[in-house]
């Protein structure tokens, strides 16, 4: 395709194109054909629940991941970004939801960091001209740090304006607006420093086009020209701030309809008087408080939150994988000691992390090894591995479980992710004395069929009475799965809703909940 | 709703002030020097100060080099194997007792080069294999004892150069030039630390290299010259040891390695990286000379020195890392 | 520290891969077949090699070497490393010549018995201080080195009745050297510990993956300090070996051993970062060091040139073993 026919094609005004972006992991398609159009000094706000692939889409469009297809155009030509590097080359610059400064250098040096220009001549500083370099574009957003601050002395939001300040130096090597893109810019911040930032963003408008992408629609519809709402992967619609409310966005978010049905399979059959198995009274850590939940025995429950919102703090809390500073748990009425993991695998606790990879498993280590890790007594008489009790309890959960592979001393790491995710779940059924399941997200990553496998295991284990408190996913899993959800906002549970399986709620519910 | 809890890191509100951490190692040496100076007579006169900065000159200029790696977060263990050899070498260039060949100043600038080449071979190594810092250098540093004994072959050669030789005696203002060539020397290095791309980027990577990356620098070449750079403070120290002993020795500078290392630590250059500096690490060495010196004094066994700095070395770093724990934190 | 953008590792293969690549069985092949070529490398060049007083003497100098060695290896497999090993073996053969005419037999038991105290004492410190093992065991061999010079006076300390370490240092039927049959023991009883108890996976686990091996219920902790504390005991048994075979304890006496033990550890094929090898590995390695410090002067090759060997033979083998996913920064 020539340059000159796109130009001719494109409006004037659009600024960055994008057609047809797909990006596929095993398992998962994060983006499904998105397209996209930002222009010429406006605010785009981008919307969608976890998964629907904002930070992928984000991440693509500067240079952090390839696309498997799909064009991207930067005022009419075809662009193709290899790094961040070359997206800052065309324009495109990204305020980085983890700050993205060198911590123990100053302000100054972080804005004009890999383009130093006349600020370092022959590898000698020139601090007065990186201050005033620097210092142009802070007054552009019209900060007053002082640009010789270490950034490690200035507060989150500050440390922001340096963000985009540097950002803002694309200007200078482009000689063209920039266009800016704001990820979750807001979830750190105080309501005050909120305001602050929606006036900068304002101000960035007059000379650039600003992305802005939050979990929290209604600055969504604050801040943004336009709001676009990513699906599955896809653009599924378009809004404009002026006639939206709130709940339109929402619905266009979740969908109308569930097409998971798999979901809602055989209800649970479990023992007539359901037992208190964990209680939660008041317990607090770093990043969530007073929270009070029980869980029965046999009795899924779903613990739904954005982003920020602690609950996967609390999940580790209550596997003693992070302190805790207040509170009282208990399991089956006996005080559980949340001191570390050991004493809560001695107690019948097994957890699932969500970072299958690191915290699962040993990706090295034998199906076996890996399977009798945390319950290795059996596979011992005493002390001492008898090779015969470990086959045969090995095998009995491979085939129980149906975990396809070559053998039990398979190292783990050949294995598929949903098999992988069995061994793991398998780690903590061998030992037969397990009470309470935490599942960390149990299905990430993985593709239909194993997602319903494992599905179907956590409605048999609840079946032999087993406790679950679950993180899904997505809404719809947590629903389809749940017994009862509880919303977690901001390091609080704010909202309890049943879900049996006659009654399910819609995802909707939850939503108005969790924002 | 704002956050009910603050997850922020906690921060200092100082802006450019000086912060408690800076602080404490001065405030150290001073409370050292005080304390020493009650105990001991001997302790509190002009001339044991001269000893003691005299004393110190090789260390600091040793510690410039360590600072910059540690800088980095990486660690340098090859401060011993380098400065043998560049001891011996220098030894036998210069005129000496063994050989015909009188290369004067050529004589120690081939020593330092081959201190900085072997600096660059450690740096080289971390870059290019993958390999961790305290393991290249250990290797650079058997590597750099084995040209030593293979320099040395069984005659020790003596320094005749006598501008080599007025290093260690010759004075100016008081002071010993070993002692002016070390102030040079921190000062170099500071400015090094302060004023150029080198120094501030050292600081970076060791700050957070993967946003350097992010940003477009591509950080190996300066990791290869910062450890090249120590190389070069490590044969200049080696070329000072010479000086002061009269002669090479492959041991010349077996202790330097952990007192360079304690020193930096101890003056709140950090083994995370990126934190301290040159002149942080410089009061380091102050404090431990003037402590080794002060023990000597007072009547303590000269070998109990190793298990001061070996004690000093863990306890500054587990104080200096105990703000940054947390639960499950992998530690190697 | 936190990387600003982590791109997540793209998600697994969905179908099972196959068995180990032929690279990887080459690797663990590697140490045997260096043993072996070094062995018909240096029969060729001397004649004699192949004699049994001389295949003795080579096995017999690489006992110390392997006991102190194999110590250590259980540091490596835990993600850490000891490198007060030499020094505390010094300081073991200092105790040991100062205590054998008041404590005589019970005198080598006693000095193992400090040895892994020490060891478990810097285990300790690298665990609850969450210092990086290689400083604190840096640390530990300034300390223990300035203590064995301490205690000697800087002096070797002479042993005149050998009588109750002469088991260190004699010839089983004449034929086999006995520290080289402590260092097979040695090893054999570790080996066996590992293998036949959870402890293998456990140690594997926490050197492979530390967060998982936690969140799998495995006493992490407690499991570094007793590595520490074997690798210490060690230590210790290498003293009392080097003073049954000299008649003397000495301050510095094991210092040189350092750099062979931790080579005869990655020379065998354990991966520095972890979780990967084993202590036959480094029995086989210390076989290859000893070997090739032979050949060096079978070949005429100046003994200074053992050190340059030792560091390129470090870094090489090091290099080789290394698991590159996990070192996503190297420091």
């Amino acid at each position: 395709m020539s340059a000159e026919g796109v130009i001719a094609q494109r409006s004037p005004s659009v600024v960055l194109e994008v057609r047809g972006l797909v990006k596929a992991y095993p398992g998962v398609k994060a983006l499904n054909g998105v397209d996209l159009e930002v222009r010429q000094n406006e605010v785009l706000g981008l919307a969608g629940e976890n998964g629907a692939g904002k930070s992928t889409l984000l991440k693509t469009l500067v240079g952090l991941v390839r696309p498997d297809a799909g064009e991207i155009y930067v005022r009419g030509q075809r662009v193709r970004l290899r790094n961040v590097v070359d997206a800052a080359n065309h324009g495109i610059g990204m305020v980085f939801q983890e700050q993205s400064l060198v911590p123990n250098l100053t302000a100054a040096e972080n804005i004009v960091l890999g383009c130093e220009g006349p600020a370092i001549r022959r590898g000698f500083y020139r601090w007065a001209t990186m201050r005033a370099l620097a210092q142009e574009q802070l007054d552009k957003i019209g900060s007053t740090i002082d640009p010789l601050a270490r950034t490690d002395s200035l507060t989150f939001a500050e440390r922001q304006m340096v963000e985009i300040a540097k950002v803002l130096r694309i200007e200078q090597r482009t000689h063209n607006s920039p266009v800016i893109i704001l990820d979750e810019p807001t979830s750190v911040l105080e309501p005050s420093e909120i305001e602050t930032l929606f006036e900068q963003v304002r101000r960035l408008r007059e000379f650039a086009s600003v992305i802005f992408v939050s979990h929290r629609l209604d600055e969504v519809l604050d801040v943004c020209d336009r709001v676009y709402v990513l699906r599955g992967g896809q653009s599924v619609g378009e809004v404009r701030p002026a006639d939206a409310v709130a709940g339109e966005l929402h619905r266009m978010m979740i969908g109308s309809e569930s097409h998971e049905d798999h979901y809602h399979g055989s209800a649970v059959t479990r023992d007539e008087t359901p037992r208190e198995r964990l209680t939660v009274r008041g317990l607090a850590g770093a990043t969530f408080r007073d929270v009070d939940l029980d869980v029965r025995a046999g009795e899924i429950v779903a613990v739904v939150g954005v982003h920020g919102s602690g609950r996967e703090e609390l999940c580790k809390a209550l596997f003693g994988a992070v302190a805790t500073t207040a509170g009282e748990v208990t399991l089956d009425g006996e005080r559980l000691d949340l001191t570390g993991p050991r004493a809560a695998c001695a107690a019948g606790v097994g957890y699932v992390p969500a970072e299958r990879k690191v915290e699962g498993m040993v990706g090295p280590m034998s199906v076996a090894d890996n399977m009798t890790l945390a319950k290795q007594r059996v596979r011992c008489a005493g002390p001492v591995i008898v090779p015969k009790r470990q086959s045969d309890i090995v095998d009995k959960w491979i085939s129980r479980l149906s975990i396809r592979t070559p053998g039990r001393r398979t190292a783990i790491q050949r294995l598929s992710g949903g098999n992988q995710q069995k061994v793991i779940l398998a780690r903590w059924l061998v030992g037969g004395d397990v009470r309470l399941l935490l599942l960390d997200h149990p299905t990430r990553g993985l593709d239909v069929g194993a997602r319903s496998e494992v599905y179907r295991l956590m409605r048999e284990l609840a079946g032999t009475g087993v406790a679950t408190l679950l993180l899904a996913d997505s809404l719809e899993e947590a629903i389809g799965m749940a017994d009862r959800v509880v919303v977690m906002s901001d390091g609080r549970i704010v909202a309890e809703v049943p879900c049996p399986p006659d009654r399910k709620p819609s995802p909707l519910d939850l939503v108005k909940e969790m924002v | 709703m704002a956050p009910l809890v603050d997850t922020r890191p906690a921060r200092s509100r100082l802006r450019r002030g000086v912060s408690v951490r800076d602080a404490g190692p001065p405030i150290a040496l001073l409370v050292i020097v005080l304390i020493l100076s009650l105990l001991s007579p001997q302790f509190r006169t002009m001339g044991n100060a001269l000893n003691i900065l005299d004393a110190a000159a090789v260390l600091a200029v040793v510690t410039c080099g360590t600072t910059f790696v540690l800088l980095l977060g990486s660690i340098d263990l090859s401060a011993a194997g380098v400065m043998g050899a560049s001891s011996l070498v220098v030894a036998v260039l210069v005129e000496n007792s063994r050989n015909n060949l009188d290369l004067g100043t050529l004589g120690i600038l081939i020593a330092v080069v081959l201190a900085a080449a072997l600096g660059c071979v450690s740096g080289l190594l971390v870059v290019l294999l993958k390999v961790p810092s305290f393991m290249t250098t250990l290797g650079v540093s058997a590597i750099g004892l084995g040209v030593a004994t293979l320099v040395f072959d069984g005659v020790q050669p003596g320094v005749v150069d006598p501008s080599l030789r007025s290093w260690a005696t010759g004075r100016l203002l008081g002071l010993t030039y070993l002692t002016w060539i070390a102030v040079v020397c921190v000062l170099l290095a500071w400015f090094v630390q302060r004023y150029t791309r080198l120094g501030r980027y050292a600081m970076a990577i060791g700050g957070a290299e993967e946003v350097l990356a992010l940003s477009g620098v591509r950080v190996g070449p300066y990791k290869v010259a910062v450890f090249t750079m120590a190389g070069a403070f490590y044969g200049l120290g080696a070329v000072m040891v010479t000086s002061q002993l009269g002669s090479g020795l492959v041991q010349s500078g077996a202790s330097y390695t952990f007192a360079s290392i304690t020193a930096a630590v101890v003056g709140g250059t950090l083994l995370v990286g990126g934190r301290g500096g040159v002149l942080h690490s410089t009061v380091g060495v102050l404090l431990l000379t003037v402590l080794t010196n002060g023990l000597v004094l007072i009547g303590v066994s000269p070998y109990v020195q190793g298990g001061v700095q070996g004690l000093i070395v863990v306890v500054a770093v587990a104080v200096a890392a105990a703000p940054l724990r947390h639960r499950n934190q992998v530690v190697k | 520290m936190s990387a600003p953008v982590t791109i997540r590792p793209s998600a697994d293969a969905a179908v099972v891969k196959g068995g180990p690549t032929r690279s990887e069985s080459l690797t663990s092949l590697m140490p045997v077949l260096a043993l072996v070529s070094l062995v018909i490398a240096l029969a060729a060049a001397k004649p004699g090699f192949l004699s049994q007083p001389s295949m003795t003497a080579v096995v017999d100098a690489a006992a110390p070497l392997a006991v102190l060695a194999a110590g250590a290896t259980i540091a490596v497999l835990c993600g850490g490393i000891d490198l007060s090993i030499a020094a505390l073996a010094s300081l073991s053969s200092v105790l040991l010549a100062l205590w054998l005419p008041t404590l005589g037999g019970l005198a080598s038991v006693a000095v193992v018995g400090v040895a892994a105290a020490a060891g478990a004492l810097q285990g300790a410190a690298h665990v609850f201080l969450r210092i990086p093992s290689f400083i604190v065991t840096l640390g530990g061999m300034s300390l223990f080195s300035s203590i064995a010079l301490v205690i000697s006076g800087a002096a070797p300390v002479p042993v005149t009745d050998d009588g109750p370490i002469r088991w260190g240092f004699t010839r089983i039927f004449d034929v086999v050297p006995s520290a080289a049959v402590v260092a097979v023991v040695v090893v054999a009883v570790l080996a066996v510990l590992i293998k036949a108890t959870p402890l293998g996976s456990w140690i594997t686990a926490t050197g492979y993956s530390e967060p998982a091996a936690r969140l799998a219920g495995i006493p992490v902790d407690p499991l570094k300090i007793g590595a520490f504390c074997v690798s210490g005991a060690c230590a210790g048994l290498a003293g009392v070996l080097l003073v049954a075979r000299t008649f003397s304890g000495g301050p510095t006496m094991a210092d040189s051993l350092l750099l062979p033990a931790i080579a005869a550890i990655v020379v065998g094929g354990t991966a520095i970062t972890g979780g990967h090898g084993g202590l036959w590995r480094t029995l086989v390695g210390a076989l290859v060091v000893t070997l090739l410090r032979v050949g060096l002067s079978v070949v005429g090759v100046s003994a200074a040139y053992e050190s340059i060997l030792y560091g390129a033979l470090i870094v090489a083998a090091v290099a080789l073993t290394l698991d590159r996913s996990k070192v996503m920064v190297v420091k």
